[in-house]
């Protein structure tokens, strides 16, 4: 696009045109002043759609609210955290978001590079497949849910089917039957959907590595295995850092793609604090504690992240 | 229907115009149309009613009537359904009580609507009970089982749906195994085992897994046996740490061995899938069944039939989980509480409506009203050609043998029951016996123990 | 000459290796859909055999047409009355209201957080490297905690069960990490042009208009196409603060295809593939800004 000039120079302030003009000129004479001005939107969504929501939450982890009572708020302190450190389920729950965290999170990392590897390798139709790999990502958690509910029905799911007839399995599995295995039902969705996300962010990466560093580790006689080890490994940690950041958060706090296929259970095996916290709110009616488990996540995350961050030594070039 | 809507809003000015002048000769000569309606508009309030319903037609049809009462009686106001799924109600619930702005009528499942009758959040229905006929039940039942709280009414009932015992009598009569409607508890077993050794269909399946079927599954089979969660009798002292609990739990793990093992992550839809791909032999069900089998599976549909449950060896009871679903106005910030009840008075006295709610999912949603019941129209449907005494049995025979966990052995509603369903608190009991391999008698007590929290927790609901 | 043709031999052997992996890869991630697009097109009653056929023995449209049509859904055997609800006549505004809703959001999203990414990387002020980090705590509190009072706000501001709500609802979820993305993606910017215009008496609107958006656009791309996956994707938001079944998205809308005991699964795949196509062909068509703008957004840190 070429710069047009003229056409969209300001033009000269109106004097009648009264006091918001002139204010509108004084801002774009002074540079700082166009700066806040750009930022001002960013300032004020955030006020109104996530810090006013937040500080709400935070309020509400000190109170005993009934969600059916919405005129009574009886403010009890510490209660809610004594409440949710004192319960096992919290702690079963806590538990067992870190495995299926940290379980989602190392398979996404893996598989998305190894993805991104494939894909980053110059083949006739690469696009097609680029597209298609990609595809998971976009398809709606909850269609998903009920189209795995279907495809891993022990009985009548195709899957069990297609595995019998390859002569992979004997008997049908039961994907979501025992503890262990709904749990790795659920890892498995969350892997298959975001898996995607990693592929992009690496893929990116990839293709600006310069061609040389290449050439050069070759000519040093490094095999590809060295060569991927010496010379793409440590281009991507930067990439793969913030993305494992992205991702733990996001994962760490998923509600839909556990609550949607197994509710939790069996028994509470799937539960994740997402989950508690959902149940805590909902079913047992206690706003409070559902809202104090969101706290402690929060605090949680911080505290993991940007120890993570200190101990990767992220951004400290810049 | 948006050519009725348009006409209805154009009419409805030129209404209000003559009203105000004194004149109501427009407005006369419009409702005239509609046969017994009164002859001048009844409500000047303008708006959107919203109605909520579960998934499934007959809700819909509910509100099609009420919108014929509001078309010639309060031509503003427009009934629009918003169909909240079982796993929503909660959510919607609570973000909409807290925003102030909860639905204008409800339709939901009896634990619920008892919850918030108990926490005060219902209009008084005892006028509209008055204008339906009060001696218009069915018998065997009254209209306290559909919603009663300290003497007054606050749930109007719109059918009920038990579970029932549905068998597949192909196979039944070929392995010889009786008549399901004199089975015992051990006959049923017996079946059960028989089905899963002489076919290659599982025997039985009930839902077992964390989830709202289960604990509808478990509460029939705990009430038969004669216990119960709470002791209505007593102010709701728990009582489910009791040698029937444990018997029912001993009897869901003997079963155990012929349901299909996928059984442990049931819910309602697996259980469907499972009878209706002919996978197996009998199963716990309402009767939505029919309408999918007859759409999917037509060999199916021919061969199955439902019974009332098999009795208890010793009580001889044969009770079933039945949702005496009715309607309920929450009263927080509901401008529209008696257009409401003049429309569900209209729709209720209105025979062919009540005809058509039934038939729109038939033998799922049973008529409460003895007239419907006998109304000859009623059995104007495909169904009752080849599942006649099935059907019945849905709607008018299941009924002695009706519980519920918001009304367990029908001994008074329970306000608590919405919160124990909304924790799984009768599922995981169940899970804990069939996968964990816990006691019964240790399961019992653990979900007594939970039953115990539940009740402290809410004790002003009860008191 | 010889040794030539062996070498292209190798290398006909190694691609044909990296063909049959990407396809087998392929396949089983695209499983879900194939199975989907196959469901779609077969007769009810075929849907449910057992065992499963893979290619429909009858090819039909009718769960496509009931979609686009709004034919009646539920099981009717026998009744001559139809409700005026049947879940398939409002599939059409579910998807124009998606539409609306995603590309409304990723657009209001993508702006503020291009404003505001531009802002933070070429002006100086107070508070203006811990910004990015600070708005990343947003999606530290776990959404659906935060939805309870995120709803209260779309209350008061009086949109509920509106697109609106949506809308605002979508942009508060992606704007960080939009904002994020493209503060890394302006670092990486060459400065020295936009200095030039500055200093040929251009203003920082002209600049920003001229220069920097033409060269921000994989990065804007990128936030926009995250935006629209996010809003497109989600069923929170959705299912709470719509209540009118006409103002739905797609999203909760087709669950009410599955009615709890029965999934009418034609019309449910149906959908999903309806669902999942627009998307994908976004993606298809836009895969290497996607790629170059993430690429960018994710070194810098």
């Amino acid at each position: 696009m070429a710069p047009t000039g003229q056409a969209s120079r300001p033009r000269a302030v109106d004097p009648d045109e009264g006091s918001l003009r002139r204010w509108w000129a004084e801002i774009r004479q002074h540079d700082t002043h166009v700066g806040v001005l750009f930022i001002l939107p960013f300032l004020v969504a955030c006020l109104v759609f996530m810090v006013y929501p937040v500080v709400q939450v935070v309020r509400m982890s000190f109170y005993y609210r009934n969600p059916l009572r919405p005129d009574q708020w009886q403010f009890i302190g510490l209660d809610n955290f004594r409440a949710i450190f004192g319960d096992e389920l919290f702690w079963d729950s806590f538990y067992q978001a870190t495995i299926w965290t940290t379980s989602s999170i190392v398979l996404q990392a893996l598989l998305g590079v190894a993805f991104a590897l494939l894909l980053h390798y110059p083949l006739r139709g690469i696009n097609v497949f680029r597209g298609l790999l990609l595809f998971p990502y976009i398809v709606p958690t909850a269609v998903i849910a009920l189209m795995w509910s279907w495809i891993f029905n022990p009985e009548i799911g195709v899957l069990n089917h297609v595995l019998m007839t390859l002569g992979i399995i004997d008997e049908n599995i039961y994907w979501f039957s025992t503890p262990n295995m709904a749990m790795g039902s659920t890892i498995a969705l969350s892997v298959w959907k975001y898996t995607p996300f990693v592929v992009i962010c690496v893929l990116a990466k990839l293709q600006t590595i310069p061609l040389e560093l290449y050439d050069a580790a070759r000519v040093d006689g490094a095999g590809p295995l060295r060569r991927f080890r010496d010379v793409t490994l440590p281009n991507l940690a930067e990439v793969l850092m913030v993305v494992v950041v992205f991702r733990t958060i996001w994962t760490f706090n998923k509600f839909e793609e556990i609550y949607l296929l197994t509710k939790g259970g069996p028994g509470t095996s799937t539960f994740n604090l997402a989950i508690y916290s959902f149940e805590q709110s909902i079913a047992n009616l206690k706003l409070g504690v559902g809202a104090a488990t969101g706290v402690v996540m929060t605090a949680m995350l911080l505290a993991g992240s940007i120890l993570y961050l200190r101990v990767m030594r992220f951004g400290q070039e810049d | 229907m948006s050519r009725i809507k348009l006409s209805n809003r154009f009419g409805s000015v030129t209404r209000r115009d003559f009203l105000a002048t004194g004149t109501a000769i427009t407005g006369g000569m419009l409702a005239a149309g509609y046969g017994g309606a009164p002859l001048r508009a009844q409500s000047t309030k303008q708006g959107t009613v919203r109605v909520w319903g579960e998934p499934g037609p007959y809700a819909g049809v509910a509100v099609d009537a009420m919108n014929e009462w509001a078309s010639a009686n309060a031509p503003g106001l427009k009934f629009e359904i918003e169909t909240v799924g079982w796993d929503s109600v909660y959510v919607k619930l609570m973000t909409d009580l807290a925003a102030q702005q909860p639905p204008h009528l409800i339709s939901v499942e009896s634990p619920i609507a008892y919850q918030l009758m108990a926490e005060g959040l219902l209009s008084p229905v005892d006028d509209v009970v008055e204008k339906v006929g009060a001696d218009r039940m069915i018998e065997g039942v009254s209209f306290s089982d559909w919603g009663a709280w300290k003497g007054q009414q606050f749930v109007l009932p719109a059918h009920h749906q038990p579970h029932l015992l549905m068998v597949r009598m192909d196979v039944v009569e070929e392995l010889g195994l009786g008549d399901p409607d004199t089975w015992t508890w051990d006959d049923m077993l017996n079946a059960a085992r028989t089905i899963q050794e002489k076919t290659d269909l599982d025997g039985i399946a009930l839902a077992l897994g964390r989830n709202l079927c289960t604990d509808y599954h478990f509460a029939a089979l705990l009430h038969s046996a004669g216990g119960r969660m709470f002791d209505a009798s007593n102010n709701f002292e728990v009582a489910f740490d009791s040698p029937a609990t444990v018997e029912a739990l001993e009897f869901v793990r003997d079963l155990q061995p012929y349901m299909p093992k996928g059984a442990l992550e049931y819910s309602f839809l697996q259980v469907v899938d499972a009878m209706v791909t002919g996978k197996v032999g009998m199963v716990f069900y309402w009767g939505r069944v029919y309408g999918r089998a007859a759409e999917e599976a037509p060999d199916i549909y021919k061969a199955i039939q439902s019974f009332n449950h098999a009795a208890h060896p010793t009580t001889g009871n044969r009770f079933n989980w039945n949702d005496f679903q009715g309607w309920s106005i929450p009263e927080p910030n509901n401008p529209y509480v008696d257009e409401i009840k003049a429309a569900l008075a209209y729709y209720q006295t209105k025979r062919e409506w009540l005809v058509r709610y039934c038939h729109s999912l038939v033998p799922n949603v049973s008529p409460v009203y003895r007239d419907v019941v006998e109304d000859p129209t009623l059995k104007e449907h495909a169904f009752f050609e080849d599942k006649e005494r099935t059907i019945l049995t849905y709607y008018r025979d299941s009924l002695p043998h009706s519980s519920n966990t918001g009304n367990e052995l029908r001994g008074g509603a329970n306000p608590l029951a919405g919160i124990v369903h909304g924790r799984s608190i009768l599922a995981q009991t169940v899970q804990k016996v069939v996968l964990d391999g816990t006691k019964p008698a240790d399961a019992a007590k653990w979900g007594a123990g939970q039953l115990e929290m539940v009740r402290k927790e809410h004790l002003r609901l009860v008191l | 000459m010889s040794i030539r043709v062996q070498r292209d031999w190798g290398e006909i052997v190694r691609r044909a290796v990296r063909y049959v992996v990407l396809g087998a890869v392929t396949f089983v991630v695209c499983f879900p859909l194939i199975w989907a697009l196959l469901t779609s097109i077969k007769p009810t009653g075929e849907i449910f055999t057992s065992p499963p056929t893979w290619l429909p023995k009858e090819l039909v449209v009718e769960h496509y047409s009931a979609l686009i049509h709004g034919k009646p859904m539920y099981f009717e055997s026998g009744s001559d009355y139809t409700p005026d609800t049947s879940p398939t006549q409002h599939f059409l505004s579910w998807f124009f209201n998606s539409v609306v809703v995603a590309f409304g959001a990723a657009f209001i999203s993508v702006a503020i957080a291009t404003l505001a990414a531009y802002s933070l990387t070429r002006f100086r002020y107070h508070g203006r490297r811990v910004i990015p980090y600070l708005s990343l705590l947003g999606y530290m509190m776990p959404p659906i905690v935060l939805v309870f009072p995120l709803f209260l706000v779309i209350v008061d501001l009086g949109i509920a069960n509106s697109l609106w709500s949506l809308v605002f609802g979508y942009v508060s979820i992606t704007m960080p990490f939009c904002t994020w993305l493209l503060w890394a993606f302006f670092r990486g910017l060459p400065v020295e042009i936009e200095e030039a215009g500055l200093i040929d008496g251009a203003s920082r609107f002209q600049v920003f208009y001229q220069i920097v958006l033409p060269s921000a656009l994989p990065g804007i791309i990128a936030a926009v196409i995250f935006s629209v996956i996010v809003a497109w994707n989600d069923y929170l938001f959705a299912r709470i603060f719509i209540n009118s079944v006409q103002n739905l998205t797609l999203t909760v809308g087709v669950m009410h295809f599955f009615e709890g005991v029965h999934v009418n699964w034609g019309l449910m795949m149906a959908s999903a593939v309806l669902m999942t196509l627009p998307l994908a062909a976004l993606f298809m068509f836009f895969q290497r800004h996607l790629v170059a703008g993430f690429g960018a957004g994710g070194v810098k840190g």
